[in-house]
């Protein structure tokens, strides 16, 4: 066992008396990645920002490389690399001066500088635009920059907020393959997601954040097995039908999701009967669909369960 | 994670490192550097020739002529749209951009702040020197104080803009809003700039505005540059407009490095 990275206990952060983040304790251990879940607003983007030391807690403590983000936070900017949500670099310079100044800035001379910009550049498939001015660069390549110029140090921890939001499918890919080298060399990534899939593909645990609180935490199969549930795929013949099955549904006491575009329906199921509850509701409705399919739990139906479960506590208060 | 980790380096590199990289970024658009030229050869041409038609010789002494008294307060004045330009762009690129990125990098975020501003300030450098050399090639200025009462008013000059900008700093550090960054420059700019000494002789305003000039911090510095530029004695003026300055700097210096220090919300 080695000491976790990053440790929080009880963190807490509050907006003008909203509870952005709730008594949030979590442990990452050194070399693994861990993927923050949560919808818009769940306090995902409140939590980097506080390991980041970009804002003080309410309450509670973080630590960072064994360090308190807030009495060594100098300290703490020293190991960390941040990419957020809007890329950090200057848009009037090229990608090669940013890197460069960035390293300079870290304490490199400038042989060692630019040494290291090379081989960022080349990694990051920018070789060819090193020098031509951020401004003229697509979302993608600024977005490639932008880790680029956080890894100059080589940090141990590095913050991903949300880093595919945005990109093309292609993008996210490579991403996802940089990511994974990252981690391959020892460093520990926290990643912010909303998409299911790459918390699934990148993270070795998983942590649930709804309303500012961990609601669930651990690997991608235990999430699954925690449910237990599989689901049932609707797509319906007209789309129009996706409200009125959806309440139906839901007024069997079942939890839905729908994609009104695809004019699919889904809900997770514990048995056989439930299976042919769904069917009589459809018929007596006079609902018709396309397809079925029975599917294994995904992380869409673990994250559905969770927060559905959360809003019942609350609404029960 | 062998041979090459950095993890930050002393002051005096970042503030080099911040101020290479501000000055880089200005120089980039080559537009704002036609422009910076350009600006102070039109103020010069405008004052000369709009307050020189009507400008009464009697008010000056044998020998000094209206450029003469004019050109060491456009020295001053040309300083005040830079100085708010520093608190408008701070507010813009604040929570974009490389800004953001410092935040989480081990450096004193004070020095950020001093680069930009030690950046504009060369940016002013420049246009001063312009606007001296071109008033005496070709407005036909004359520096009755010599050279070196040209370079002194030019350092006085230089250091009441440098104070006037960490002011608009501060206030951008504190406010984060570019409409009332606006307004505040729309309501300070103006009078700044014209209930002050720096057009006409303050004894030759109405009375009210002799009062507003007397206590505008704009009138100390014009004076001061003007007994510099012109070889006159300079009584107290320069010893005022330095101690005023000094004193004024380091509040707003202060009270920037506070604000900015703030996280961006959210």
């Amino acid at each position: 066992m080695t000491d976790p990275i990053i440790e929080t206990h009880d963190l807490t952060r509050v907006f003008d008396g909203v509870r952005a983040l709730d008594r949030v304790s979590l442990s990452v251990p050194r070399g693994t990645v861990l993927g923050l879940l949560g919808h818009n607003g769940a306090g995902k983007t409140t939590l980097v920002n506080i390991l980041a030391t970009l804002l003080p807690p309410t309450s509670g403590t973080a630590r960072v490389a064994g360090l308190d983000v807030v009495a060594r936070s100098r300290d703490v900017r020293a190991r960390i690399g941040l990419t957020g949500q809007f890329a950090a670099v200057e848009e009037q310079l090229s990608g090669m001066d940013n890197l460069v100044l960035v390293a300079k800035l870290l304490g490199a001379r400038s042989a060692q500088a630019r040494r290291r910009a090379d081989e960022l550049l080349e990694r990051f498939e920018l070789t060819s635009a090193a020098h031509r001015r951020v401004r003229t660069y697509s979302g993608g390549m600024r977005r490639r920059l932008d880790l680029a110029v956080s890894l100059v140090g080589r940090p141990d921890v590095i913050f991903l907020d949300e880093p595919s939001t945005g990109l093309d499918p292609a993008s996210r890919i490579e991403l996802w393959r940089i990511v994974a080298e990252l981690v391959t060399e020892g460093a520990t990534v926290l990643l912010t997601t909303q998409y299911l899939e790459e918390a699934d593909r990148l993270a070795d645990t998983i942590t649930v954040l709804a309303g500012g609180s961990v609601v669930a935490t651990g690997t991608s199969a235990e999430l699954k097995s925690v449910v237990g549930k599989r689901s049932v795929h609707l797509t319906l013949t007209t789309a129009a039908d996706v409200d009125a099955a959806a309440a139906g549904l839901r007024g069997l006491g079942m939890q839905v999701h729908t994609d009104a575009a695809r004019a699919t329906v889904s809900t997770p199921v514990d048995a056989a009967s439930d299976l042919a509850v769904v069917m009589r509701f459809l018929d007596e409705a006079r609902i018709e669909f396309k397809e079925l399919d029975l599917t294994e739990p995904t992380l869409d139906d673990v994250y559905l369960s969770l927060t559905a479960d959360r809003a019942k506590a609350e609404v029960r208060g | 994670m062998n041979a090459e980790t950095w993890r930050g380096c002393g002051a005096p590199r970042q503030i080099a490192v911040l101020t290479v990289w501000c000055l880089r970024t200005l120089v980039s658009d080559r537009r704002v550097v036609v422009f910076s030229v350009l600006q102070p050869l039109i103020m010069l041409v405008l004052f000369t020739q709009v307050f020189g038609a009507v400008a009464n010789p009697a008010n000056f002494p044998p020998g000094v002529s209206y450029v003469d008294y004019l050109l060491p307060a456009v020295l001053v004045t040309t300083g005040i749209g830079p100085a708010v330009a520093a608190g408008a762009s701070l507010v813009r690129e604040m929570d974009r951009g490389a800004l953001t990125r410092f935040r989480a990098m081990p450096l004193g975020l004070h020095w950020v702040l001093l680069a930009r501003s030690l950046s504009d300030m060369s940016r002013v450098g420049v246009q001063s020197v312009v606007l001296l050399a071109s008033g005496a090639l070709l407005f036909g200025f004359t520096a009755h104080g010599g050279v070196l009462g040209s370079v002194a008013a030019l350092l006085v000059a230089l250091l009441v803009i440098w104070t006037l900008m960490w002011i608009f700093i501060a206030f951008a550090a504190w406010l984060r809003s570019p409409e009332i960054m606006q307004s505040i420059g729309f309501v300070l700019v103006f009078p700044l700039m014209f209930a002050s000494s720096a057009f006409v002789p303050v004894a030759n305003l109405p009375g009210w505005l002799q009062v507003v000039a007397t206590v505008n911090p704009m009138t100390y510095a014009v004076n001061a540059a003007r007994h510099l530029s012109m070889g006159e004695p300079v009584g107290t003026s320069v010893l005022l407009a330095i101690t005023t300055s000094v004193g004024l700097l380091a509040v707003a210096g202060f009270l920037a490095a506070r604000g900015f220090r703030r996280p961006l919300t959210r």
